[in-house]
């Protein structure tokens, strides 16, 4: 069992990356404030739309607080943010906590289906590629590892659409869930799968894994080749050691000395591969949402900021921000549980 | 491991689909519409600041208006909760009648109160919506005073500038500040003095054919039939619109038969429907107009050869044979095609030579540089690259700047751009005055009178003569007078070369299943789904 112990060393090294968290975290509020206040985009016409007069342009411009010097404006942003206020979104009318809360799941609930599919393919492939160094499986394997990685998801997407749910009719089409089940289960964690479960409602969850399965599949293929790629030259640097080559003459099993003896030591190096990559499938997958009309995060990060509509810009890169200081943090942890030298 | 149980892990995945769960429903459910539509402009359910085609079409399905104009026909204008109106001897006054069976979702019953308030609100908002209205002269200050109640179902309108009534009446029945919000239940919700604006944004208090269950911005709109609605109840249950901006998969869920509409469709997708025997498209002509306008406050386009010239340089039939089908039907003519005072087509056509002649007489010999300002969408960008070719065989250099609505019309806002392919012009309503007040009409062309509603002023286009013809001809009223006079107007545009080009009048295609029946689109996008129904 694992027991961690409070030093006085642990407390000092906590409360040094809380603070390295926060630096972090406001930089990066005044960078995105700052640039999205001089980006050429103006948020008013976004309101009013292009034929409004000149009366109504200025009465929005005003009611937005955009006469006032940009300073002003960020301390003012800094104030209500301080009041845990984020603003309202140009583009829903709602708080954009409430829009991030709304479209955040469903890009967790992709991006974890995704990432499951890197793991579980990725892995295996990488490890058999390594296995079969030199071998036509494993320039195959490298070739389908380049293919996931250099090939726009877009296309990949529309080809996917037009053979298994056009022509095969294995999957669904775009959107999250067939469209006359739209709005048949409330959300309680915004992520269908779990919320047409908890609800019982079994012809929603069937239809919502049969819209998941594609889009992640394809979402997970450039994390597929990523795992492959980065698993194949891990395992190469484990199966050239003397411990390997010991293990072999003890006469072990095959499978024995890859998955016990030399996968077991690249974990810890996997660990950082996998959450990166999932840090950067929570990002959002604009193309991939764009094609499968999925209503997810990185569609509405781009909207908002095609919009000029700062308030939800600012608190979407935050997001992504914290997203990837969370995946750094839990790494640090996994490895302490996964590498006993890294726990002193 | 050997490679078959690779292979057959790798397709696990794929095979747990196909094993787990059933066929999707091969067709939509009889009694609900899915629509696949862009909902990019969606930002705002309020009737006094949602601009835009889009949510004109959902907010039609889900509040009433006083009339409603026939779709195909919009200058035949019939009563809705109005039951009847009239028009005062000296055109200044509209009374309308009610009906007195209308109730809106809440339970409330609709009256002339709630009319009033409704059409009060837009002013006193003074949100997008408002320009129209303050265009015929309301404004916050007179609004109570001109749009009065004068018993729970009398509701009068004093015009407080002459104008023809026609034009209120049409306005009445096609602009989306014209839906009638429940007043009793908006106020409920009223925050700091903002008349609901905040709570109608995202929510309704309607009278419609249909209730909102959810709004999800760039996600979905659910309605589920109104059943208290005062005509026949709609046979749809259920209407859901999903935002999906990708043709290709709309293309892949209308054969599918996963949706019953498909909206904003790519060209080669609709041609390629076109020979899907279970799919028909339905092309509605809209009121605004596709053009190139070039700034008059950049000396260049000041001269007015140089403009001749331009107006050779554009290959109009070119542009409406590969680029506009789907898009558009060719239209050279400031006011929108159908109406009676609509000249026929002038007929210019690209002509090089010409067009060089000209440029020499206005002292460009080899032409200049110039840019275009243009949305970086289709069709614009096709047509601005025609534009560049066309341009360019005359000696002008023209540099495509392109950018999202927002940046393009807010530099033509700023009259800061030199030319510029867009798309405008009013139209809603079936009236000259529509098309030639946001394009031509410009009373004063000062930077400081920042007229910017008006595209006559964004242009920089000022013709005394030209709004005097437009504002005597408001007043006119003898019928045939006033179409010969907005006739002259469109004669003298022309003679005066104007700064915008028409090249297209705008065409709306909508894909449907053939099983889908009655369904019409609306001119003025006040698409109503109330008497769809599907026949299998």
């Amino acid at each position: 069992m694992l027991t961690f112990h409070l030093s006085n060393s642990r407390i000092k090294r906590v409360l040094g990356g809380l603070s390295s968290v926060a630096i972090t975290l406001l930089g990066l509020l005044a960078l995105t404030f700052f640039i999205g206040r001089v980006m050429p985009i103006d948020p008013v016409l976004s309101v009013i739309g292009p034929d409004a007069d000149n009366s109504t342009y200025e009465q929005v411009y005003q009611e937005m607080g955009l006469d006032k010097p940009i300073y002003v404006q960020y301390f003012y942003y800094l104030n209500d943010l301080a009041h845990g206020d984020f603003g309202n979104a140009l583009l829903t009318g709602r708080p954009v906590i409430e829009d991030i809360a709304r479209v955040f799941p469903a890009t967790l609930e992709l991006a974890t289906v995704a990432i499951i599919f890197g793991i579980f393919i990725g892995i295996p492939l990488g490890v058999y590629a390594a296995v079969n160094k030199g071998r036509t499986v494993d320039h195959i394997i490298r070739v389908i590892s380049l293919f996931g990685y250099s090939t726009p998801v877009f296309w990949v997407g529309m080809i996917g659409l037009i053979i298994f749910y056009a022509w095969l009719n294995v999957v669904g089409g775009s959107g999250r869930v067939d469209l006359a089940y739209d709005g048949f289960v409330d959300p309680v964690t915004g992520m269908l799968l779990i919320d047409s479960a908890l609800a019982k409602d079994w012809d929603v969850f069937q239809s919502a894994i049969k819209h998941i399965i594609l889009p992640a599949f394809i979402l997970g293929l450039n994390a597929v080749s990523f795992i492959t790629r980065m698993t194949r030259s891990f395992m190469l640097e484990q199966l050239s050691q003397e411990y390997i080559l010991t293990a072999q003459v003890k006469g072990l099993p095959k499978h024995v000395v890859i998955w016990r003896h030399a996968f077991r030591n690249i974990l810890v190096q996997l660990l950082t591969i996998i959450t990166l990559s999932y840090g950067s499938l929570l990002e959002g997958a604009v193309l991939i949402e764009t094609v499968f009309a999925w209503p997810g995060f990185g569609q509405y990060l781009t909207s908002s900021l095609l919009l000029g509509d700062m308030n939800a810009v600012v608190a979407s890169v935050l997001l992504i921000g914290l997203i990837f200081i969370s995946m750094n943090l839990l790494t640090d942890l996994l490895y302490q549980v996964f590498d006993p030298r890294t726990r002193k | 491991m050997n490679v078959s149980n690779l292979l057959k892990y790798c397709a696990l995945s794929m095979a747990i689909s196909a094993a787990i769960a059933p066929s999707a429903y091969a067709v939509t459910p009889d009694d609900q519409l899915v629509i696949g539509m862009s909902m990019d402009n969606l930002l705002s359910l309020d009737p006094a600041s949602a601009s835009g085609l889009d949510v004109v079409g959902v907010n039609s399905n889900l509040y009433d208006m006083l009339v409603e104009l026939a779709p195909k026909d919009a200058s035949q204008i019939s009563p809705a909760v109005a039951k009847n109106w009239t028009i005062s001897e000296d055109g200044t006054h509209i009374t309308f009648q009610l009906r007195d069976d209308v109730t809106f979702h809440s339970g409330n019953k609709l009256t002339a109160q709630d009319v009033a308030w409704s059409l009060q609100r837009v002013l006193k908002l003074n949100l997008a919506l408002a320009s129209t209205w303050k265009t015929y002269g309301f404004s916050a200050d007179n609004v109570e005073q001109a749009i009065q109640a004068t018993d729970d179902y009398t509701l009068e309108i004093t015009l407080p500038e002459k104008t023809d009534p026609k034009l209120i009446l049409y306005t009445l029945g096609s602009s989306p500040s014209a839906f009638i919000i429940d007043k009793k239940e908006a106020l409920k919700h009223e925050k700091n003095g903002d008349l609901a604006h905040a709570w109608l944004t995202t929510n309704v208090a309607g009278s419609g054919p249909f209730e909102l269950k959810d709004w999800r911005a760039k996600d979905r709109v659910l309605m589920n039939r109104f059943d208290d609605y005062w005509r026949t109840p709609s046979e749809m249950k259920r209407i859901v619109m999903r935002h999906m901006t990708e043709s290709q998969s709309l293309r892949l869920m209308l054969e599918r038969g996963d949706i019953d509409v498909a909206m904003g469709m790519s060209i080669p997708d609709i041609e390629a429907l076109k020979k899907d025997d279970d799919v028909r498209t339905e092309a509605d002509i809209r009121g605004t107009l596709y053009y190139v306008a070039v700034s008059m406050k950049d000396p260049k386009f000041s001269n007015k050869k140089v403009r001749e010239a331009v107006r050779y340089l554009i290959d109009y039939q070119g542009i409406n044979d590969s680029i506009m089908p789907n898009y558009g039907v060719l239209h050279q003519r400031p006011v929108k095609l159908g109406l009676p005072a609509t000249l026929p087509e002038p007929g210019y056509a690209l002509n090089i030579e010409k067009a060089k002649t000209l440029l020499a007489e206005a002292g460009y010999p080899d032409g200049f540089k110039t840019s275009i300002r243009v949305l970086s969408q289709l069709p614009f960008i096709n047509i601005a690259t025609s534009v560049q070719s066309t341009l360019a065989q005359a000696g002008i250099n023209a540099e495509i700047i392109t950018g999202t609505g927002n940046q393009v019309y807010g530099a033509m806002r700023e009259r800061n751009f030199e030319m510029l392919v867009g798309r405008g012009g009013g139209g809603i309503e079936p009236h000259p005055h529509s098309n030639l007040r946001s394009l031509v009409y410009n009373p004063d062309n000062s930077d400081e009178a920042k007229l910017t509603n008006f595209q006559g002023w964004r242009t920089a286009f000022y013709s005394p003569e030209i709004n005097t013809l437009i504002e005597t001809a408001l007043l006119e009223k003898d019928a045939q007078k006033q179409i010969k006079m907005y006739q002259d107007v469109q004669n003298l545009y022309d003679t005066q070369i104007g700064a915008i080009f028409p090249i297209s009048q705008m065409v709306d295609t909508v894909l449907l299943r053939t099983d889908v029946k009655h369904y019409e689109g609306h001119q003025a996008a006040t698409t109503r789904l109330r008497e769809v129904t599907k026949e299998r």
